[in-house]
């Protein structure tokens, strides 16, 4: 029976886990702290002896609870992303905050999350497109603009000084999502009128939809479901010398 | 793979794998990422789990695969084995000639 002050220790820990793991759904956060504590009673029963010394390596290799934490909410992040509980509405919430948490571990998540953010910043400005080219029908459009320049957004009204917020395009390799290209000078012209609302509508739930379903394939194609498809030399399901 | 490969024989709990990896092979595993591992495992179908009183004082979580996590595991260590040959093909030479070198000295 371990002594008081392991006991002491082992609380502490799992406290200090419990705390870590905010966010996490309090069933998934007892069950982790629940494993956690008998692995540490586990270990702690396999010493003859428990001295302090022992008992800090033993949680030494049982892993930094903050560390331990912070992997876990990404895992937790990452299911949540791919799951069908989200509804389409959060779904960009809960996409974008995966794909970031993924994005500070690995390149890959930093690619996915960037295509995240480029692909809801165009729903949105496809959006905003649409909504407001009633309110500033002179301002909002698409727009051909200096120096081979195609921008879908706010203009500022000037022929000097040529600004334009939203997405803009520029040959061969200029592209903004939510900004501008910066200002230039000569004549602008607005290319769609009144059917930029159904167009932008169009568009903007297309971007959308497909964001939310590319970025949740690369969560699920990169970070959970690795395939191993080989052809299988055994027969499955397997009857013999298998557990149980 | 490894800790799928763990769970072939018999149900296991954490300290066990633990000590299955530790003692056949030189995989070294933080103890608590084990878990997280077998949480993702059991999430995909993998594995499955229960809690036992094995009469400790404290009960202990027994893992074992499921159907789906023996099909993998076949597939996974078909894929290993493929893989290490061809890379095996790759640097016998480089041990050949250590060989070589070793038996001249």
């Amino acid at each position: 029976m371990p002594n008081l002050d392991v006991i002491e220790s082992i609380d502490e820990y799992c406290e200090r886990l419990w705390k870590e793991l905010h966010k996490v759904p309090a069933p998934e956060k007892d069950e982790l702290v629940r494993e956690m504590r008998a692995h540490i009673l586990e270990r702690v029963g396999a010493e003859p002896q428990v001295t302090p010394e022992i008992m800090a390596k033993i949680l030494r290799a049982v892993g930094d609870p903050k560390e331990l934490a912070e992997e876990y909410r990404t895992q937790a992040m990452l299911r949540e992303a791919t799951s069908d509980k989200a509804s389409w509405v959060f779904r960009p919430w809960v996409l974008l905050r995966a794909t970031l948490r993924w994005g500070l571990n690995s390149i890959a998540g930093l690619v996915a999350f960037l295509f995240t953010v480029a692909g809801y910043g165009c729903a949105v400005v496809f959006l905003s497109c649409a909504l407001l080219k009633p309110v500033f029908p002179a301002r909002i459009g698409l727009w051909a603009a200096p120096q081979h320049t195609l921008s879908l957004g706010y203009w500022n009204g000037r022929l000097v000084g040529t600004e334009i917020y939203g997405i803009s395009v520029r040959p061969p390799n200029s592209f903004v999502v939510l900004g501008t290209l910066g200002a230039t000078d000569g004549p602008v012209r607005e290319l769609l009128g009144n059917w930029l609302i159904p167009v932008s509508v169009l568009c903007g739930a297309l971007c959308f939809f497909a964001t939310s379903i590319l970025a949740r394939w690369l969560i699920g194609r990169f970070t959970r479901k690795k395939k191993w498809n080989v052809s299988l030399p055994y027969p499955t399901p397997m009857t013999q010398n298998g557990p149980g | 793979m490894a800790i799928l490969a763990s769970l072939w024989t018999s149900k296991q709990y954490g300290l066990e794998i633990i000590r299955t990896l530790d003692g056949k092979s030189s995989l070294a595993l933080a103890e608590g990422t084990l878990y997280l591992i077998l949480g993702r495992l059991k999430n995909d179908g993998l594995v499955e789990s229960e809690w036992v009183d094995a009469g400790t004082g404290h009960p202990r979580k027994y893992y074992w695969l499921t159907e789906s996590g023996k099909k993998r595991l076949r597939a996974m260590v078909r894929f290993w084995r493929e893989f290490s040959a061809d890379l095996g093909a790759v640097l016998d030479p480089v041990t050949g000639r250590e060989e070589k070198l070793n038996a001249q000295s």
